[in-house]
């Protein structure tokens, strides 16, 4: 097998590609190319995981699945597919998610080399950690559209993939959208979801009713509580038909919809009720007791600038009425909608369902204005670039086996040309940042809260979770009492959630000592008092080290942007030796984007059209340029 | 009761979501009328043609006299171990059909040189043709007859560690060419008459302090311009310091409260910070003049595509009503402002968009007259389409592989540029045309036999040197590259198959698609060093 390889490769190297094992993180768009891949250089030994099932909208790339095979696991079928070419490969398929805490660092120490082929942020921080941990290098890459990266991280050796901050994600897992909301996004996307449910062309993947198959609700809610509600609805078997055919049996009565979207299956949701010990619950909202009129300074009498006021939820279901009514009219016309945001009764109807969505989920609603911006950007993918990024993926893999760390680089694949003509744009592997939260030795950060108002809980789900990437956490209290406030172990520590940071005495400058057992990973979260947050925050995560103990709470925010702007530069100064660093913003397949200064490898410098870079993929719909090799 | 979907179209949709976004439905089309020819099915062949069924091509045709070896097996993910010694044609079409049900593919079980020989027509029914693996020989004789019927070639390779392509395509004329970088055609410096009396008819002073921090930044750098320009001769702020003060002019325009603090005006902030891009004076891009000046547009004839038709009357339309200008693309940016406002300064722009639009589309029908043509032989939507691409019209022009190869004619210049980078690609270049060279003398290529690269080293070292010298080019930077490209032994890697058939897929699209802009004219890829490089040669 792939006789060719060892040609061009020294004996030992090849010897090494046959005798190795390794782990393919994500059976998706790389992940398929990267199996391919593998079988073909001669990798012998390979465990692929994925949680994820197969969709129709992958098969324009993932080319190891076909039709017959949507809906089963991404894992098992790119496993088998592999085989039917390849049958001497040694392939391990788990239908998995690798956070999962079976996969501990042991697990990890079994393989040579890890290659992630991901799609989102939470399982990228998890597997970096883990690879750390067990000192294991992993690949790491991502795609989107026509961009891609690869990466090479090994611990103490190289930057790991959190070395740097990496702004938040922008896709959402399907359970967060259907059943727990948290940010205005997630119901505006439920809005648009429910846009193409009722008028668009229907997506299986776009459902809208509450996910039973939740793994956080594990099941247990009871299909009965379903079944048991649905029949006191008066249009019964809600369940067993489409969302359309049942909307369009009621004939798009605005109340009949309203009932069952934000009433009944709010219901329902509740009924799970595994998701809501750790999560505010949601409050159905009830068609004929809605919350009273809100008094609105912003309103003006010419209504000039209606798009920019927040609607009230009596105002919100106005809307939905009106659209609704106008869409019905719309589809019965011309069939099936497309969402456009410039298509008022459309917009109309997202602006209004998301912030009805949003009062039931204790959201902050949005006015039209901003929704309309915030509303829809997917990422396009397409298999040119997962093949070019999966070849890109095996020479550093060579090179790692080959004990040529030194040699590995960080590629981006650009979309379009650097003033050079380069369509690739290999870059050093930076040193691993001293003041990482995550792979510095005793790494510490500063959080910035309100103790006064901050939970408990809200120091799990969005600090410790959310931003800082833990799994299952335990943090005690570094008061020299050791005051548990957090245990992993369930049901130790519920009766915290609810209490404030105070309660415990935690106040300006106390340490809290964070633990992720699986992780093998242990972070000081130094508490930064703080009173006044921009919009949509709570807390905020600065610069690694405390600030200076200061008096006065309102200036505390500047002083510490100042002080991470300083420890940036300090940390950069150690790698970075010209002036002309570029910034490079690269796009994960799942929608995630990367900042980071990186050094040129060549002399020659693309500095321009690497910045065009940052421009363009911010959001662009459907006009993104292409692999313009040559201008 | 709602109409009746197509299934098939909403599968299809479902499909290929995620690159309609890139395309389009009209590219996804093209794609899906496109028929592809692939000559060799070998690793890298196969790989390109993944890389095009699955986003669904229309057909693709298989042209390979050869049978599936072992070696094949090894490195091409569409060969099983089963198939040895069967037609190698025969055996990828099946493996690669079952990739997608919506593409249609066909197995010719000949040698290239048997269809040049018996059957060279059948080659000019392609869209595009794919070649992998060719001799040198045979390769030029097929681009010579492509190049004159006008057919765009591929030409595909994964040496060792070294990937190489070459596009020959005599013209290739893109409307959508997608720039990333595209100014917004606003037209301050020439306000369009509708902008001038709307913006006439809002008085900032006399707004309610909703109005004012909502009315669109265009209008408030319209009407500061106008101050400015008053201030200055008419002439509006053309170098960094002058806009410097310009945006100040736009600040001191902020309101203020009873306490003389500026109120928080987005608008303004918006205003201010377009004046780098939205006062790039309007004028006719030196790529689109040099389309409009062509001769393929000067001179029309009733072979004259639809792209040059139009090309003529969009000159035609600079000289009359366009004033110097080109047709108005129509769209304003997204801008704080309320609905009512920002609506009706859209409908300005896209009223006066339309209006060039009407105006093209009548000198388009007058030349079709004119050429004998029907009138209605452009579709509206076709014009509109250029019109509003018409700042971003690109043509392609690569030279042929008989220019390149014949020593009167080589890119000689371009490859001793490159030559003083003692890093350049363009060694690799010298290097794969002296491994051709070599497979011309001795029919196979330098290291296949591990007995014998010592003596394949010496013979490949005087293949070079002649190369060089039909190249007037000095000797190479080091010997290095000879032991190197023996050592691959023409091997196919498998990794470097994926990364060129990612590679070169992506630019079949952009021929087929008539998207984007394709490379002109050859590609070098190093995976060693993970590096790339376009030259034209």
């Amino acid at each position: 097998m792939a006789a060719s390889v060892r040609g061009i490769l020294p004996d030992d190297t090849a010897e090494m590609v046959s005798a190795c094992k390794v782990l393919v993180v994500g059976a998706g768009g790389i992940g398929c190319e990267l199996l391919k891949n593998l079988v073909l250089t001669g990798f012998n030994d390979i465990v692929v995981i994925d949680l994820d099932t197969i969709d129709v909208s992958n098969l324009n790339r993932q080319f190891l699945f076909q039709k017959k095979h949507v809906g089963q696991s991404k894992s098992q079928v790119a496993k088998e597919s592999a085989l039917r070419f390849n049958p001497n490969v040694k392939i391990e398929a788990k239908h998995d998610s690798i956070m999962n805490p079976d996969y501990s660092v042991d697990f990890f120490r079994q393989f040579t080399l890890v290659m992630n082929a991901l799609d989102n942020r939470a399982a990228r921080n998890h597997v970096n950690r883990m690879c750390l941990a067990a000192d294991i290098p992993l690949v790491e890459s991502g795609t989107a559209g026509y961009l891609g990266q690869v990466t090479v991280i090994k611990k103490s050796v190289t930057e790991c993939y959190e070395c740097q901050p990496k702004p938040t994600q922008k896709t959402f897992p399907g359970c967060t959208i259907r059943n727990t909301p948290s940010e205005p996004v997630h119901c505006i996307v439920w809005a648009k979801h429910l846009y193409n449910q009722l008028f668009g062309e229907e997506d299986p993947d776009q459902d809208v009713s509450p996910d039973t198959a939740d793994p956080e609700a594990a099941g247990d809610a009871g299909i009965a509580a379903l079944e048991g509600k649905s029949n006191n609805v008066d249009a019964g078997g809600i369940a067993r038909t489409s969302t359309r055919e049942w909307a369009a049996s009621t004939d798009y009565n605005s109340e009949k919809l309203f009932r069952k979207l934000f009433y009944d299956d709010i219901k329902y949701l509740l009924s799970m009720d595994k998701l809501w010990k750790k999560r505010a619950a949601p409050i159905p909202l009830n068609w004929d007791l809605l919350p009273p009129e809100e008094p609105s300074s912003t309103t003006n009498s010419n209504g000039d600038i209606k798009d920019q006021r927040i609607w009230d939820v009596r105002e919100c279901v106005e809307k939905f009425t009106d659209s609704l009514a106008k869409l019905k009219k719309q589809y019965r016309d011309q069939g099936d909608l497309v969402w456009d945001k410039d298509d008022s009764a459309s917009m109309d109807f997202v602006t209004a369902v998301a912030n009805i969505r949003a009062q039931i989920f204790g959201i902050a609603r949005k006015s039209r204005f901003k929704i309309k911006s915030m509303a829809g950007n997917i990422i396009p993918a397409i298999a040119t670039t997962n093949a070019v990024i999966a070849g890109l993926i095996i020479m550093e893999a060579l090179k790692i086996l080959s004990g040529h760390l030194d040699t590995c680089k960080t590629v981006y694949l650009n979309k379009h040309p650097t003033a050079r003509k380069k369509l690739l744009v290999p870059c050093f592997l930076d040193k691993p940042n001293p003041k990482c939260y995550v792979c510095s030795s005793k790494p510490e950060v500063t959080v910035q809260v309100n103790c006064a108002t901050f939970t408990v809980k809200m120091l799990e789900e969005k600090v410790l979770k959310a931003y800082l990437g833990m799994v299952a956490p335990d943090v005690e209290v570094d008061d020299g009492k050791g005051t548990i406030l957090i245990s992993s172990d369930e049901g130790e520590t519920e009766e915290n959630n609810d209490k404030c940071l105070a309660d415990f005495a935690i106040r300006h400058s106390s340490r809290l000592k964070a633990d992720d057992f699986l992780q093998n990973y242990s972070l000081i979260l130094n508490i930064d008092q703080c009173n006044i947050f921009d919009d949509d925050v709570d807390f905020k995560v600065v610069g690694e080290k405390p600030r200076p103990i200061s008096e006065t709470e309102a200036t505390s925010s500047k002083v510490t942007e100042k002080g991470e702007s300083s420890s940036q530069s300090t940390s950069q100064s150690s790698t970075v030796v010209d002036d002309e660093d570029d910034i490079m913003v690269v796009v994960d397949e799942g929608q995630e984007t990367s900042v980071s200064k990186k050094r040129k490898l060549s002399e020659d410098d693309d500095t321009k059209s690497a910045k065009k870079s940052k421009v363009t993929s911010q959001t662009r719909n459907g006009d993104d340029d292409t692999l313009i090799i040559d201008p | 009761m709602a109409a009746p979907v197509n299934r098939k179209n909403v599968d299809k949709k479902a499909k290929y979501d995620r690159q309609l976004r890139l395309w389009g439905d009209h590219g996804q089309a093209l794609l899906e009328n496109a028929k592809i020819c692939l000559i060799n099915a070998s690793a890298t062949g196969t790989e390109i043609l993944k890389n095009l069924i699955l986003p669904g091509i229309g057909s693709f045709t298989i042209i390979d006299g050869n049978k599936v070896k072992g070696e094949d097996v090894g490195n091409n993910f569409f060969l099983t171990q089963d198939s040895i010694g069967k037609s190698r044609a025969q055996v990828a079409t099946e493996l690669l059909l079952e990739l997608n049900n919506d593409v249609t593919g066909n197995a010719v079980e000949e040698s290239p040189e048997q269809i040049l020989e018996n059957n060279p027509e059948y080659l000019k029914s392609f869209t595009i043709v794919i070649v992998t693996s060719l001799v040198e020989r045979t390769l030029l004789d097929l681009s010579s007859i492509l190049y004159a019927a006008d057919i765009p070639l591929l030409v595909c390779r994964s040496y060792g560690m070294i990937g190489y392509m070459r596009l020959v395509v005599k013209e290739h004329t893109v409307i959508e060419s997608q720039p990333d970088n595209a100014h917004e055609d606003l037209r301050l410096d020439k306000p369009l008459a509708g902008l001038v009396e709307y913006a006439h008819s809002l008085d900032l002073e006399a707004m309610t302090k909703q109005e004012h921090m909502h009315t669109p930044y265009l209008v408030l750098l319209y009407k500061f311009l106008e101050k400015w320009k008053e201030m200055h001769n008419g002439q509006v702020p053309k170098n960094y310091k002058e806009k410097t003060s310009f945006k100040d002019l736009l600040r001191s325009g902020i309101r203020k409260n009873e306490h003389g603090v500026p109120e928080d005006e987005e608008n303004f902030d918006e205003a201010i910070m377009a004046v780098n891009t939205a006062l790039n004076p309007s004028k006719i891009p030196s790529e689109v003049q040099g389309i409009i000046d062509d001769p393929a547009c000067t001179n029309l004839s009733s072979e004259s595509s639809s792209f040059w038709i139009m090309a003529q009357a969009l000159k035609q339309f600079i000289a009359n009503e366009g004033n110097g200008m080109l047709p108005l693309r129509g769209a304003i940016p997204d801008m704080t402002a309320d609905s009512k406002r920002y609506i009706q300064l859209q409908n300005i722009y896209k009223e006066q968009a339309r209006t060039d639009c009407i105006a093209v589309t009548s000198r388009v029908q007058q030349i079709l007259t004119s050429l004998g043509k029907a009138s209605d032989t452009i579709q509206d939507n076709e014009i509109k389409l250029f019109c509003k691409n018409s700042a971003f019209l690109r043509v392609i022009r690569c030279r042929s592989l008989t220019q390149e190869y014949s020593p009167d004619s080589a890119a000689t210049q371009e490859i001793s540029m490159n030559f003083e980078n003692p890093d350049s690609e363009i060694y690799w270049y010298i290097m794969l045309r002296a491994a051709d060279k070599f497979y011309s003398q001795y029919s196979y290529f330098p290291g296949t036999y591990d007995d014998q690269v010592d003596s394949d080293s010496v013979k490949l070292k005087s293949c070079v040197c002649s190369i060089l010298q039909e190249l007037t080019l000095g000797a190479l930077p080091k010997e290095d590259y000879i032991q190197e490209l023996c050592r691959y032994g023409a091997c196919e890697l498998h990794s470097v198959a994926s990364f060129m058939g990612g590679v070169a897929a992506q630019e079949v699209i952009k021929i087929v698609t008539n998207q984007f802009v394709p490379f002109n004219n050859t590609y070098l890829y190093n995976a060693m060093t993970t590096t790339s490089a376009t030259f034209q040669l």
